[in-house]
């Protein structure tokens, strides 16, 4: 592997080579809080720069002489300076906010001029700030639903947290809190996402052109950093809103008599209260449903060039009906890193994490009483080499390595209950990455991102494998079109640690920018990714109790290869931005079921999967106003994304849950004055597929439907206007005040359109043998209120 | 027993306003031609012995349309078990009846079907002899969220260790048989054994929805039936139970594959199930303690 390692950093070291530069490193803080900016733009010269990395550290090559630095960040004063250049030299950089008073962009994600020049393209970028300024369900300001509002994320329906890019499923999304994986980023059933947006510093999202030290998921990853912590003075924030209250603490650590302590930390909880006003009825006494969370983040500095960062998240979701059911849910995460600038142009970051996924399902019937635990748990190891080279190459290498212990069931007994205790056999994996990706730019038009990424996953022992005596699990009966089940031949023991299966694959990225003129460039990219795990859910958006699955003998991984072309421009000297991408993307093996599969409480998951292909692909245009009283964007995306699965909708590609051929959204920000801000959103898509039946029939003395093609019909055009305003605090005062309104003209649109026999008449449960149509729809008209106040 | 998805629903309406509207007069749906479904099977009962074996023949339907189904009435019908067969003879309403067979455990049974040209044939087993009652009785349940204040029937009953059981529930009020299209079916009124083999269950309600008053007679069954009709009925009241929510277990709606085979036009499926089953029943006439 070293070999390998070595290799790969010979091969894009090409095109260094010694010259008569010294190194300018450091890095670029808050001036208030002394908080790290990521991201941030360094022009040298007005003529080539760079941004700094995740840790705000970043590294430029000048000659001996004066030269001029810009240093400019959205929403911060820009900083403009000569600096002479000596030798090598450690510069930090603190910015100042911008004043309230002054207009606000909202748009976070690039500067314009960083727009066109980024070698990125298919990544959006949001700031805490631009989240909590959207107007939110219940003033709970989200991430997710945020994320939705820009072209080529969507979502099923508002009940669901998880989302989908470019026509993506849910679980190909790799979403990251602190480098630590999050398996299920739902709270309440999807209505909230985990991520505490007091919390968040930054979330950016890769749609495509996904750099070679990602991998793991097909579609997209999410990177959420949450923020350090003040260095320089305590602090906190305290919010509550119609359905949460929240606290955030913040403060220096060890900071002594000095102006900014070597370390700080930040310390955030959220509890919803929603089990209040259940309580009100009589009916749900004792029963329970509440959500909370709990983030940290702390680091410190050892000496100046090593930092050590501990960030940690907890969250809980409980629900419980007394005797009847009762559900826990949550993530668990932390991670340790260490940071350390070897010298002027090397940068090491290594990181260990440990990450969890768990779901208790209890039973709570009296005579039947059980409890049902699953869970999925990784530890994870990544250290990674950033090189800066010269100014025009940068090198990133690493290798990431992460051990998976599955627990899809254990059952057992409840409160006395008769039931057999019983667990599912545990499943371990081991999944291996080694990549290196290098910046380079060849001319003052044309720049590169490229890398390879090498994956590899073994399935592990300890674990039983049943063997089927046709070598698979199912057989398709063509004649009949249904898939029949083998019989087992033979139970295969594999021992602890030993391989059973092993899949490698091989991941190329590339990404091109050219400059056409300062205010117009062209980009183009191309990844392949692979993805080893499985999210086991037959249903239209992911649930608590979904399992995660690792490939193995009859479960083949999934991979993708995604082509996006871009053109994107400024105007009117980058008061406008336009943005427009075309993209291909072709899936191979992703995941389906067969009619009827039985998930819950089934141990072979092997005979209720099957694979196939699919494809999407799409238009995004997004129209972005960057300055000015009113700022904002107005996003379109055109697009398809279908499935083709053996024994599925007789064997033809059909529309998978997340196509949407058209989806449109207007975001606007007005700010009237220094105490009022204004926020309004506007969503309009075309309907999404759902089955109808084709006919009924009688069985056991109810009324059953039957259907023909899978997602064959379109649910109703779905439209929603929210607005928000902000009442900010007077000079001198902290309190600030959010109202919102979701969904404005209360359009009832549908989550769903479902076809049942009705079964109740003369308020008597019974079959009635008449058949009904029904829509469902989660919420009309949402208004709400919060408070925030900072001290 | 309302299910989980209601009760969630219940939840959610409070947090947001939640709203479901009927809207089958907004609908217009496609057609298929119809298909032959069979409604009934083969039933072994030592306790009150089935003189008379029946077997219905229906067509499908549109699905908002709300009449009677069309009942099949030419059909030929024979049912075997590889060794002797029994011809059922169509007597009205699509109903074919034989009172010779007499269903034994052990045995496995094949119905053919001949219709309009075209042969169906399905089969099922009857392995498992099903257990006995340890005590059947009733009683009085306060209403709660998930249920109506009422008298309801209950069991103890002992599952035969080491053996594989399916087991499925019917219910009788006043000797009609009752159900509800409750999303909570696949879960109460089928269960198999697989997490209390060979354990003794107390107070199993056959089915949680229906309570009884003063008066009533109430008869309970309990069905021992194969894996592949258990595995069907899970699918069945899965789909019927179906509240198109996609907060909780929602899968894709698609047929329902039976048993019957088109031996000559297979894309030309029939539906439903012809099953074999072993009752146990006991009846209870309700009265004030």
């Amino acid at each position: 592997m070293k070999k390998q390692l070595v290799y790969l950093f010979c091969l894009f070291c090409l095109g260094s080579y010694a010259q008569e530069k010294f190194s300018i490193s450091g890095y670029v803080k808050d001036n208030l809080s002394g908080e790290k900016l990521l991201g941030v733009n360094i022009i040298i010269d007005n003529t080539y720069g760079t941004t700094t990395n995740d840790y705000g550290f970043y590294s430029i090559h000048l000659k001996k002489g004066i030269h001029q630095i810009e240093i400019s960040y959205l929403g911060y004063k820009t900083i403009s300076k000569e600096i002479s250049i000596t030798g090598n030299q450690k510069i930090d950089f603190d910015l100042t906010e911008e004043l309230a008073e002054l207009d606000e962009i909202v748009i976070s994600s690039n500067t314009t001029r960083k727009n066109i020049e980024s070698i990125e393209m298919s990544v959006i970028s949001l700031k805490g700030e631009t989240i909590k300024k959207l107007p939110a369900i219940l003033g709970e300001p989200d991430v997710l639903k945020s994320l939705q509002l820009l072209p080529g994320v969507s979502s099923v329906n508002e009940a669901s947290s998880g989302f989908n890019v470019r026509g993506g499923s849910v679980d190909q999304n790799l979403i990251l809190l602190d480098e630590a994986t999050i398996y299920n980023a739902s709270h309440l059933f999807g209505f909230f996402s985990v991520f505490n947006s007091n919390a968040i510093k930054n979330a950016k999202l890769y749609k495509g052109g996904i750099p070679s030290i990602y991998g793991g998921r097909l579609s997209s990853v999410l990177d959420i950093k949450q923020r350090e912590g003040n260095t320089k003075d305590f602090g906190g924030e305290i919010g509550v809103g119609l359905i949460s209250a929240k606290a955030l603490i913040e403060g220096p650590i060890l900071k002594g008599n000095k102006e900014e302590a070597s370390g700080s930390y930040m310390l955030a909880g959220r509890r919803s209260y929603i089990d209040l006003f259940t309580f009100l009825t009589d009916d749900f006494k004792n029963s329970s449903l509440f959500f909370y969370d709990l983030n940290l983040k702390s680091n410190y500095n050892i000496g100046t060039n090593n930092r050590l960062f501990l960030s940690g998240y907890f969250g809980r979701d409980k629900f419980e009906l007394d005797k009847f059911l009762g559900t826990i849910w949550g993530n668990t995460s932390a991670s340790l890193r260490w940071t350390s600038i070897l010298n002027e142009k090397l940068f090491l970051q290594t990181s260990a994490i440990y990450s969890n996924y768990d779901y208790n399902l209890d039973n709570l019937r009296t005579g039947s009483e059980f409890r049902w635990k699953s869970s999925i748990t990784n530890y994870n190891f990544k250290p990674r080499l950033s090189w800066f080279i010269n100014n025009n190459n940068t090198l990133k290498t690493g290798i990431d390595v992460t051990y998976y212990n599955f627990k899809p069931g254990k059952i057992s007994p409840f409160k006395g209950s008769t039931i057999n205790e019983e667990e599912f056999s545990q499943k371990f994996g081991l999944e291996n990455g080694i990549y290196a990706d290098l910046k380079q730019k060849l001319s003052d038009d044309l720049s590169l991102q490229y890398g390879v990424r090498w994956s590899n996953f073994s399935r592990l022992g300890k674990e039983d494998i049943r063997e089927y005596n046709t070598g698979n699990p199912l057989t398709y009966n063509a004649e009949q079109d249904i898939y029949e089940e083998n019989e087992v031949t033979q139970v295969t023991n594999y021992g602890s640690g030993k391989r059973i299966k092993t899949f490698n694959g091989l991941e190329p990225r590339i990404s091109i920018r050219y400059l056409l003129n300062e205010s117009n460039s062209l980009k183009l990219s191309y990844n392949k990714m692979y993805q080893y795990l499985h999210l086991i859910s037959n249903t239209t958006s992911p649930t608590p109790l979904d399992i995660w699955s690792p490939s193995g003998p009859y479960l083949s991984p999934q991979s993708a290869d995604q082509l996006a072309l871009g053109y994107f421009k400024s105007f009117k000297k980058g008061k406008y931005d336009l943005s427009l991408e075309a993209y291909y993307k072709k899936l191979k093996d992703v995941t389906d079921f067969i009619d009827g599969a039985d998930l819950l409480f089934t141990e072979e998951i092997e005979t209720q999967v099957v694979q196939g292909k699919g494809r999407a692909y799409g238009l995004e245009v997004q129209l972005n106003k960057n300055e000015g009283k009113l700022t904002g964007w107005l996003s379109y995306t055109l697009a398809r994304s279908e499935n083709k699965v053996l024994g599925v909708n007789n064997n033809k590609y059909y529309p998978n849950n997340s196509d949407q051929l058209h989806e449109l959204n207007l975001v606007g920000f007005y700010k009237l004055n220094s105490r009022w801000d204004f926020g309004v959103n506007f969503i309009f898509g075309s309907g999404r597929p759902v089955t109808y039946p084709t006919g009924r029939y009688t069985q056991n003395g109810l009324v059953v439907a039957d259907y023909n093609n899978r997602n064959g019909n379109r649910l109703p055009t779905y439209h929603r206007l929210d607005i928000s305003a902000t009442l900010n605090p007077k000079k001198g005062k902290k309190g600030k005040w959010i109202f919102s309104i979701v969904n404005l003209y209360n359009r009832q649109n549908a989550a769903s359109i479902y076809f049942n026999e009705i079964g109740e008449t003369n308020n008597v449960e019974i079959a009635t043998g008449m058949t009904q149509a029904t829509k469902l729809s989660f919420f009309g008209i949402v208004p709400s209120i919060s408070y925030e106040f900072k001290f | 027993m309302k299910n989980i998805i209601t009760i969630l629903l219940t939840l959610l309406i409070i947090i947001v306003s939640s709203c479901e509207t009927d809207v089958t007069n907004d609908i217009s749906l496609v057609e298929t031609p119809p298909r032959l479904v069979i409604d009934g099977g083969l039933e072994r009962n030592i306790k009150t012995p089935v003189t008379t074996q029946q077997i219905r023949l229906l067509t499908t339907a549109p699905f908002l349309s709300n009449k009677d189904f069309p009942f099949v009435s030419d059909a030929q019908v024979t049912i075997s078990d590889g060794t002797n067969s029994w011809v059922f003879e169509h007597t009205n309403n699509g109903f074919y009846e034989n009172s010779d067979i007499l269903p034994e455990i052990g045995n496995t049974y094949t119905i053919t079907i001949l219709w309009k040209g075209e042969t169906y044939q399905g089969t099922d087993m009857l392995l498992a002899e099903v257990p006995r009652f340890d005590k059947f009785y009733y009683e009085f349940e306060e209403e709660t969220v998930f249920a109506d204040e009422g008298y309801y029937v209950k069991f103890d009953t002992t599952d035969p260790i080491n053996v594989q059981n399916f087991y499925h529930y019917r219910l009788f009020k006043n000797n009609e048989f009752v159900t509800v299209p409750d999303p909570g079916n696949s879960q109460v009124l089928i269960v198999s054994d697989e997490f209390f083999d060979g354990k003794q269950r107390i107070g199993v309600k056959p089915n949680e929805d229906i309570f009884f008053e003063i008066g009533d007679i109430a008869t309970a069954q309990q069905l021992s039936i194969s894996e592949p009709y258990f595995d069907y009925l899970k699918e069945l009241f899965t789909q019927t139970g179906n509240l198109g929510n996609p907060i909780v277990g929602n899968p894709p709606p698609a047929s329902i594959r039976g048993n019957l085979i088109n031996l000559d036009n297979s894309s030309n499926r029939a539906l439903g199930y012809f099953y074999v089953i072993d009752v146990e029943e006991d009846t209870v006439t309700i009265t004030e303690n």
